[in-house]
């Protein structure tokens, strides 16, 4: 268990950074009212009726949901990475016994703990208070609903990690990391679920990592699929997490080799 | 007709830098394009399940996106990198020189710098308003556009104030970048008439966050359906704005006693 421990050590440092910055942390979230703006759009909508099958109560619990999925699967590891390689400051970090990654997902995980405490209470007191919520909870939905947010989390963090080794090559990643955020924003579910996109878009985006980056969670969470569809939409999502483990890896290693640092 | 010609220079001098730096212009144009198309595709998707948003037809509300991209690339092309700099230069002291410079403060902290880019996403919104004209078949008359460019002078003013009001704020409060991300924030519920939502969301975007000033009353304005009435408040608004926080920025500069030292 010797990474468990190094986890924890690294956990506690983060938060004690994370309490340090916590204010920020809370105005960082706001960047998550668009989602809120999209509901009340949403809502302006399905007031004379269902909309493509989601009715009022569908879509609050959608992006109520979806809310805590991005909540959790917030990343910045991208911009640290470029800020680190343009300063030069990776260098002593590649000298540790230990890959950087790890301290990276160690403070976004104990970060993930603040956001936590934040959102889960008020979209639990919306959710009650709507009537007609439907949501899963049986047992087995709950460990699915986890394992898929797993997944979501390891698809956002390691494609927006991709983005940042790019700065090994370029100093104009943050044009890249921004504009991946963008169509993340969009492809993922985050302004409107992707069964509202036409019928020829939906199916291209059922086979790219997008919509198991949000979507998928709160279609588990909604119990909105069939047992084959869910089946089917986890070994995608988990292809994807896989596929992004090995290119984040791979392009490290070839980066890294290449690498001369800034300054030194 | 100096400031004027200072204007000049200034943008020339930042033209010079952006020469300098061609690769960060080409991505940062290339990502207020993407931007634009973004927002086009966060409204559009609404109207592949309904005719209509807040009374606002597809081509209407693209009017409405269109203002708003056009505004987001104003900001995004003077206001933002102007007090960016602003808070830097309180927090280091470099303010002292912008202070010392024979020549208004406000103008010389608020217009001295500029990111070109934001142009792309000017051009950007300037596409998408000539698509949904097109569209619609609609050619502004000439009251119609007299009025927007009314509209447009009163929407730009007010959202410089409120940058402005940051700025100021920044001689106080040092760290304001929360309050950017907060405009962001706010500014979202911009890209969709003010119409679409709910009572009392709308009456705060109208009376307390002047955000139906910013994209639904210019676009209003467009299309020949702008009451006079509004057109008063909406410059009325701005001026009152523009004063206050000329006023603001006065007091912040008298209180100011530089960094360090």
């Amino acid at each position: 268990m010797w990474w468990l421990r190094k986890y924890i050590a690294l956990g506690k440092a983060g938060w004690a950074l994370i309490m340090e910055y916590r204010a920020q942390v809370v105005i960082w979230m706001t960047s998550s009212l668009l989602m809120v703006i999209m509901l009340l759009v949403w809502l302006s909508i399905s007031s004379e009726g269902a909309v493509n099958g989601y009715s009022s109560a569908d879509f609050i619990t959608y992006f109520m949901v979806g809310w805590i999925v991005r909540n959790l699967t917030a990343v910045w590891a991208s911009w640290e990475l470029d800020f680190n390689i343009r300063e030069g400051r990776l260098s002593p970090m590649l000298l540790r016994p230990i890959h950087p990654i790890h301290n990276d997902i160690a403070v976004h995980w104990v970060e993930k703990l603040l956001r936590l405490g934040i959102v889960v209470p008020i979209a639990a007191i919306v959710l009650l208070l709507t009537p007609e919520v439907h949501l899963d909870f049986s047992p087995l939905n709950i460990l699915t609903f986890l394992v898929s947010l797993i997944g979501a989390w390891l698809i956002v963090f390691l494609s927006d990690y991709l983005v940042g080794i790019l700065a090994f090559w370029t100093s104009q990643v943050g044009a890249f990391i921004n504009g991946f955020f963008g169509i993340r924003l969009v492809l993922s579910g985050a302004i409107a679920p992707v069964a509202m996109f036409p019928p020829a878009v939906q199916e291209v985006l059922r086979w790219s990592p997008f919509p198991y980056m949000l979507n998928f969670s709160v279609d588990v969470a909604m119990g909105r699929l069939t047992p084959e569809a869910l089946l089917t939409g986890l070994i995608v999502q988990w292809g994807w997490a896989l596929f992004f483990i090995c290119a984040a890896w791979a392009f490290w290693k070839i980066a890294v080799r290449s690498y001369s640092a800034v300054g030194a | 007709m100096r400031y004027i010609r200072l204007l000049g220079l200034f943008l020339k001098a930042n033209l010079l830098v952006e020469l300098e730096y061609r690769a960060n212009f080409a991505a940062q144009s290339a990502l207020g394009v993407l931007w634009a198309g973004l927002t086009f595709v966060s409204v559009a998707v609404f109207f592949t399940q309904t005719d209509a948003l807040g009374g606002w037809t597809y081509e209407q509300a693209l009017i409405i996106v269109a203002l708003f991209t056009i505004i987001s690339g104003a900001v995004r092309f003077i206001l933002e990198p102007n007090v960016i700099k602003i808070v830097e230069m309180v927090r280091t002291g470099a303010m002292d020189f912008v202070l010392t410079k024979p020549a208004n403060s406000q103008f010389l902290a608020t217009l001295r710098y500029a990111q070109y880019a934001g142009l792309a996403d000017i051009a950007a919104g300037g596409a998408i308003m000539g698509f949904a004209l097109h569209r619609m078949q609609y050619l502004p008359t000439l009251p119609a556009a007299i009025q927007f460019a009314l509209m447009l002078i009163s929407a730009l003013a007010i959202v410089y104030s409120i940058w402005l009001v940051m700025a100021a704020l920044s001689f106080w409060f040092v760290k304001i970048e929360s309050l950017s991300e907060l405009f962001y924030a706010l500014f979202d519920t911009a890209r969709f008439p003010v119409t679409t939502y709910p009572g009392l969301v709308r009456l705060l975007l109208t009376f307390v966050l002047p955000v139906a000033f910013m994209t639904t009353f210019p676009a209003q304005a467009v299309l020949g359906l702008l009451d006079g009435t509004t057109l008063a408040a909406s410059l009325g608004l701005a001026a009152l704005l523009v004063l206050f926080s000329a006023w603001l920025w006065q007091r912040a500069v008298l209180g100011y006693s530089s960094a360090s030292s």
